[in-house]
């Protein structure tokens, strides 16, 4: 079998199809920021409505300084509320699905409490707790709890029946069954409520921050809109933007790291 | 009934010209029920069956008839509902680990390497690998897979992966081999070509095998014996001896012996309605 010669001809496809695809997307990106620049001109859009994308840029930087101090209150609260809760979720999960004691109390409180919008408590923890960082870490905790959580559970426990079947035929030891089998096999599931959790975890310090804040890129857009300044309030969302895309191409980096079988398998799949 | 009168009491498979008077595997009365009640369905049995060390027996029915089944309850995995299994003259309790366990769905991992997948089975047992290396080559070698021992799972062939997975069910030289249609995916081609040498590894070692098959064909090629099972409730209608020389290659395949076989069995699945 020609392995090595069809493993090329692959390569060589898969960058000609990137390029393909990319060309794409960056046409379609300035081509949406061409026609928002010029639908204000074009559709008469009053400034204070809806500004160009060029005012965002000029204004931004002139309020720069602002932005980036928020940024960082914002990413604080993010990356914090997002990392205890990936710490935390994990072992719970693993906890829940070895347990059976676990799975019939704990488990089904947590699904209910995946039924409540976790945002709704934030106005009760600002309450508690104030204007400052910690209310805001524990509503980006709540938010990316529950998918972690609930993606370990079902990790851990679809390890496929050929796959425990073979481990029970070694005669292995249960906890050498966990580490050579049943964790590596679990980690693109957990994968999936990591990312999940990724893609929410700035929702969740943003609206916090509309609640109660004095600062942070949440505080920034209340502030901004109110002030008839939806130039900057754009600048904040983008800010906000990058924050997610900075955790999220940071997760996406880990999975790469830690299970590249699974992200190849998909590479070549696709 | 067809093969009423061929069927005997505890028939049992016995190698005497090797020395092998002992039977590895014993059935008594074994029988499987799933479910309760109303609901319960009766998958198998009872089957009595003895099978003598170093045979190759295969289980040849339906799907659905509970050959399976019975594979899984030899490797203690299952409990059966009524009678008991003795391997080595002592009653199966528990999962057996003295065996090599194959399916239709690979046993690979996706994270480890074709070594590492073969590797994954001493691992699991404790056995250090120092020693095993140049053993585990050496299997990789005798299915044609060295080239591909750095390779992952995903970048073989149907047929490729499921000799990586004979070698991960053979590698600590397990004194029986059960093997649940690890064929059943693949073409027919790759089917033969790995007929063969699952064939030429069980003449060189000469383990006990208990082969779970549909394919009447696959089942006369490999076996010493095939149990004839008929439809659920799973029963052995007839114990056939193959006593066709082996290594048995396509010469075989078209003697008139091995055709009368294929017929045979043929005939007692077509009074049971499944041919």
């Amino acid at each position: 079998m020609a392995m090595a010669s069809s493993e090329r001809g692959l390569a060589l496809d898969r960058l000609w199809r990137w390029l393909g695809q990319s060309w794409m997307f960056v046409a379609f990106f300035v081509g949406f920021f061409l026609f928002w620049e010029w639908s204000i001109v074009l559709f008469k859009i009053p400034l204070y409505i809806l500004t160009p994308p060029s005012m965002i840029v000029t204004k931004a930087w002139a309020d720069m300084g602002r932005l980036i101090q928020y940024t960082y209150v914002t990413g604080l609260e993010t990356v914090l509320g997002y990392a205890v809760a990936a710490v935390v979720a994990l072992p719970i999960g693993l906890a829940i699905a070895f347990s059976s004691i676990l799975r019939r109390t704990i488990y089904p409180f947590l699904v209910c409490i995946e039924m409540v919008p976790k945002i709704a408590f934030a106005p009760l923890f600002i309450s508690w707790l104030g204007f400052g960082l910690l209310p805001k870490v524990i509503i980006v905790f709540l938010v990316c709890f529950f998918p972690i959580v609930l993606n370990a559970i079902l990790a851990f426990n679809s390890l496929s029946e050929e796959l425990t079947r073979f481990s029970y035929s070694t005669g292995a030891s249960r906890w050498r069954t966990f580490l050579k089998i049943r964790l590596p096999a679990a980690m693109p599931q957990c994968f999936v409520g990591f990312k999940y959790a990724g893609l929410n975890a700035t929702v969740g310090a943003a609206i916090a921050e509309f609640i109660g804040s004095d600062q942070g890129l949440g505080f920034y857009i209340q502030i901004t809109t109110g002030n008839m300044r939806p130039e900057l309030a754009f600048a904040g969302i983008f800010f906000l933007t990058a924050i997610g895309l900075a955790l999220f191409g940071t997760i996406t980096l880990a999975e790469r790291l830690i299970i590249p079988w699974h992200i190849s398998i998909r590479r070549t799949r696709t | 009934m067809p093969g009423d009168g061929r069927r005997s009491a505890p028939p049992s498979i016995r190698d005497e010209g090797r020395g092998g008077l002992t039977d590895l595997i014993e059935l008594r009365g074994v029988s499987k029920v799933f479910g309760k009640g109303d609901a319960a369905v009766h998958a198998f049995g009872p089957v009595d069956l003895a099978i003598g060390e170093g045979r190759f027996v295969s289980f040849l029915g339906p799907s659905g008839c509970g050959k399976s089944t019975l594979m899984l309850m030899i490797a203690g995995l299952l409990e059966p509902s009524a009678g008991s299994i003795l391997v080595n003259g002592r009653e199966v309790r528990g999962p057996q680990t003295d065996i090599g366990i194959m399916f239709q769905d690979s046993t690979l991992v996706p994270w480890r390497t074709v070594r590492g997948n073969v590797e994954l089975q001493l691992e699991m047992r404790g056995i250090p690998l120092g020693a095993m290396r140049a053993r585990v080559t050496a299997l990789l070698k005798s299915v044609d897979l060295e080239e591909f021992a750095e390779r992952f799972p995903f970048e073989l062939s149907g047929g490729m992966q499921q000799r990586a997975a004979f070698c991960q069910a053979m590698i600590h030289d397990p004194k029986i081999v059960l093997l649940d249609e690890p064929l059943g995916k693949l073409d027919a081609m790759t089917r033969e070509h790995i007929r063969a040498d699952l064939q030429r590894l069980w003449m060189r070692n000469r383990p006990t095998v208990v082969f779970v098959t549909h394919s009447i064909e696959e089942a006369v090629q490999l076996s010493t014996e095939v149990a004839v099972i008929t439809p659920r409730p799973g029963k052995i209608d007839t114990l056939i001896p193959v006593e066709l020389p082996f290594p048995r290659d396509l010469a075989v395949k078209s003697s008139p012996e091995f055709i009368a076989h294929v017929k045979d069995i043929q005939e007692i699945f077509h009074g049971y309605g499944v041919l």
